[in-house]
């Protein structure tokens, strides 16, 4: 019987078994000061008048000379802003501020050592310390624009100090997360091509002060053996005049900032009046290569949407204090940690260390002592606060009118709690949908204009039109209850202009799978594929599902391809493994797993067994894959990448296309030879596969 | 989505639980799965997570049988530190037994 059900449960079943929540009304109160509180504005934003809508966000910033046309289309997909301005993103962060705001805090900072006194930054202070920073990096570092420089730095002050004296210079930064390892920043300082690396003796976690300093040493040794020599590392101290690390400063590479930037003091310099299409930085992400992908973001159209992204939708005003509780490390930081918020004249707040040190009810400490407004954070956060602490936003006295969540779904309980508990049901909450390539929010509601829905991240936001194709390309309409590929049809100003140095996997991992026409000129033949399921309701909200990558929909679950292989490689003996679909008459889709061992290793069937068990205990029973075929080798690209399409070919008795490509072509054969005469043996004889089934063991393995 | 920091933050507890680590075979292999957890897509961590809980409670077991207690303590708060965030993260099931994750 459940055999049966499960047999019958299909993709679009799997939507509809979620119930619908129910709405959530903004008070009157949050309605009434709203930044966007006019409805006219969704016709200010609709298609037809795309692209100048966006002529409201860029009209937020101060140009040095206005743009002359608002899209480039003429390289698709390699979309260009406000061709033709010239803005500094320095200058609006920081300098346009001083006329009036001079002497309020741009940048609050909680350390995390509660005895240690938080420190209040003026946009005066910060305009003084952006601009001797910006001399240093220029007359010592010898930076000049269109350089790029890496970060390894912490949640200290001196990381959005040093963003901005990049961006004053025309310098393209490239942070890196400050808890990642010297290796991985080593990867991004030779992927960027950079010789300046910014990072600092240590910072504090869990009230402990922990040695970063070492990392930098690491990350150079990386850098040189990716042939990247790295000239001067600086080194900003988290106690001025004290060194926190073990680790010896290397003379002649080496400099503690604030030995330096003695020198430097009082000096003013130029913000460099930037083409709109200048890269601002580049932000990473970790991909299954061996190559990190460095995300391109521009100066004129990031900064645009992210100061109308916040000014809509975080409804900032200048009088709020408002506090991104992320790292500036990943995207979220950049955008409405720094840029968004500063663009906008507001106070955001910094905070350095873990949110429940030392006790779960630090956060709504931090917020009542400050009189924070607005509040925003990721839903892994949240559910640790109520996990560890769930009355204790009750003992505060804070009001947040505000609360957003990003960075992953959020479930309808979790978001229950955060409006009630942390919100005191007084605040409206802001599910946002949107990731590191997009510059800033995709889905999400107007908070004054739209209710929200728990669960739910909204409707695609101003002037983003999402739609969700099936495998095919063909649309699965709003309100059938069917998942599909969450894709945008048009392009944005917040959307990244390339893959750094890698402009053919831009190309391929964003926009080859629904491009209709790679000659043509007209954006409405390049929707951008986001990477991500989701199933849209009929009233036009989005709930995201996750990732799409190489998904097995195995009775109705979707297995990720990564989840099954990570699985597998936990068995000791395993060296390299690939997960593939297979028709199965039971289930529609079947795992087959293709594992290699390694040297030294007596394959046999009790390896098989522990492949099953392991993806058992990972993942589930669901996930226990048919067959588990021991092979001598994987059938691999030049770049090491396996190629699944061929090996998913070789388990369903199909093409397994052009293998010419191939590092390695004559291990299919071995393959073949291996698995299909074994799948005979047992019984499990080929079928004639339907013209859609071969198209989707053909499509296997190609989102990469 | 903009689950980046998923793998950043699995990193930095590794990070530390690498530097508490009291024995040189343990130190190595939290180090290799540190390095995996950086180049995981955020979507496949789970299991790199399960990995690290039971490399916790071995690294755990080490300063244990030491006879190094303040390492223990140290280390079992790594510890807790990274269960907590794998639950939190969804990345590890609340009820997932011992046995199959080796949390001791």
């Amino acid at each position: 019987m459940a055999a049966d059900q499960e047999t019958e449960v299909s993709e679009a079943q799997i939507a509809v078994h979620w119930p619908e929540e129910a709405y959530y009304e903004p008070p009157a109160t949050f309605i009434a000061q709203a930044n966007a509180a006019d409805p006219a504005l969704f016709e200010r934003f609709s298609e037809p008048h795309f692209p100048e809508c966006f002529k409201e966000y860029a009209d937020l910033l101060a140009w040095d000379a206005y743009w002359h046309t608002t899209l480039d289309t003429s390289h698709p997909p390699f979309w260009k802003w406000f061709v033709g301005g010239r803005l500094n993103a320095s200058y609006n962060c920081v300098d346009r501020h001083l006329a009036t705001s001079r002497n309020k805090a741009a940048l609050i900072w909680v350390p995390e050592p509660e005895d240690e006194d938080t420190k209040a930054i003026t946009y005066q202070e910060l305009y003084r310390r952006v601009n001797e920073f910006a001399a240093l990096m220029r007359d010592f570092a010898g930076v000049k624009t269109g350089d790029r420089v890496t970060f390894h730095l912490p949640m200290v002050p001196e990381l959005p100090v040093s963003m901005l004296a990049c961006a004053r210079l025309g310098v393209v930064h490239s942070e890196v997360f400050g808890g990642f390892s010297g290796t991985a920043c080593g990867e991004r300082i030779a992927d960027s091509g950079s010789h300046i690396l910014v990072t600092m003796d240590g910072y504090y976690r869990n009230g402990e002060l922990i040695d970063h300093k070492a990392k930098a040493d690491e990350a150079v040794a990386k850098a040189r053996a990716l042939g990247a020599e790295v000239a001067k590392v600086l080194v900003w101290r988290r106690h001025r005049g004290q060194y926190a690390s073990k680790s010896p400063m290397v003379p002649g590479r080496d400099f503690f900032v604030d030995e330096v930037l003695g020198d430097y003091r009082g000096r003013v310099v130029e913000p460099v009046s930037m083409p709109a299409e200048a890269p601002l930085f580049l932000m990473y992400t970790s991909g299954t290569t061996a190559r990190p992908k460095g995300c391109q973001h521009s100066t004129g159209g990031y900064l645009a949407y992210v100061t109308g992204t916040s000014k809509y939708y975080q409804d900032i005003h200048p009088e709020d204090t408002y506090w991104c509780f992320a790292d500036i490390g990943w995207i979220t930081g950049h955008s409405y940690i720094v840029y968004g918020p500063l663009s906008l004249g507001t106070t955001s707040v910094m905070y350095e260390g873990v949110p429940t040190y030392p006790d779960p009810g630090r956060p709504w400490r931090i917020a009542e002592r400050l009189g924070v407004t607005i509040f925003h954070t990721a839903p892994t956060t949240i559910r640790m606060l109520r996990k560890l602490g769930p009355d204790e936003p009750k003992k505060y006295n804070y009001r947040f009118k505000h609360m957003t969540t990003v960075g992953e779904p959020i479930e309808p309980d979790v978001w229950r709690w955060y409006h009630a508990v942390v919100g005191k049901g007084k605040a409206v909450i802001v599910d946002t949908w949107w990731q590191t390539e997009n510059g800033g929010f995709l889905g999400s509601t107007l908070p004054a204009l739209q209710p929200m829905k728990p669960g739910s991240c909204g409707p695609g936001v101003l002037g983003i039109y999402p739609v969700i194709y099936d495998e095919k390309g063909n649309v699965v309409e709003a309100g059938s209850g069917r998942a599909g590929n969450i894709c945008i049809r048009n392009p944005w100003p917040g959307i990244f202009q390339t893959v750094w140095g890698q402009p053919e996997r831009f190309v391929q991992i964003y926009y080859a799978k629904y491009c209709r026409d790679k000659n043509s000129k007209d954006w409405r033949d390049w929707p951008y594929f986001a990477g991500d399921g989701a199933v849209q309701a009929a009233d036009g909200y989005f709930r995201i599902l996750g990732r799409v990558d190489d998904v097995i929909n195995v009775a109705g679950h979707r297995l990720g391809t990564k989840e099954l292989e990570s699985a597998s490689i936990t068995v000791e003996e395993i060296a390299e493994a690939a997960a593939v679909p297979v028709m199965d008459e039971l289930r529609g889709r079947a795992v087959e797993m293709y594992v290699s061992v390694k040297p030294g290793v007596v394959s046999g069937p009790h390896i098989e067994q522990k492949v099953a068990k392991a993806i058992e205990t990972a993942i589930g029973k669901i996930a226990r894959p048919k067959n588990v075929w021991i092979v001598p080798d994987m059938p691999k690209t030049r770049s090491g990448k396996i190629m699944r399409r061929v090996i998913a070919g070789i388990s369903n008795f199909s093409d397994v296309g052009d293998t010419t490509t191939l590092a390695n072509p004559e291990v299919v054969e071995v393959i073949r030879r291996q698995v299909q005469a074994e799948k005979v043996a047992r019984g499990e004889l080929p079928r004639q596969l339907s013209p859609q089934e071969l198209e989707e063991i053909k499509a296997f393995g190609r989102a990469e | 989505m903009t689950q980046q920091y998923l793998v950043g933050e699995l990193s930095l507890i590794l990070g530390e639980l690498q530097a508490a680590a009291t024995n040189a075979a343990a130190v190595r292999d939290v180090g290799r799965l540190r390095r995996e957890a950086e180049i995981t897509p955020p979507a496949a961590l789970g299991p790199v997570v399960a990995r690290a809980v039971k490399l916790g409670g071995r690294v755990c077991w080490d300063a244990l049988t030491q006879g190094e207690s303040a390492a223990f303590i140290r280390d079992t708060a790594i510890y807790a530190e990274l269960w907590e965030f794998g639950v939190c993260a969804g990345l590890l099931e609340e009820g997932q037994t011992s046995h199959e994750t080796g949390r001791s």
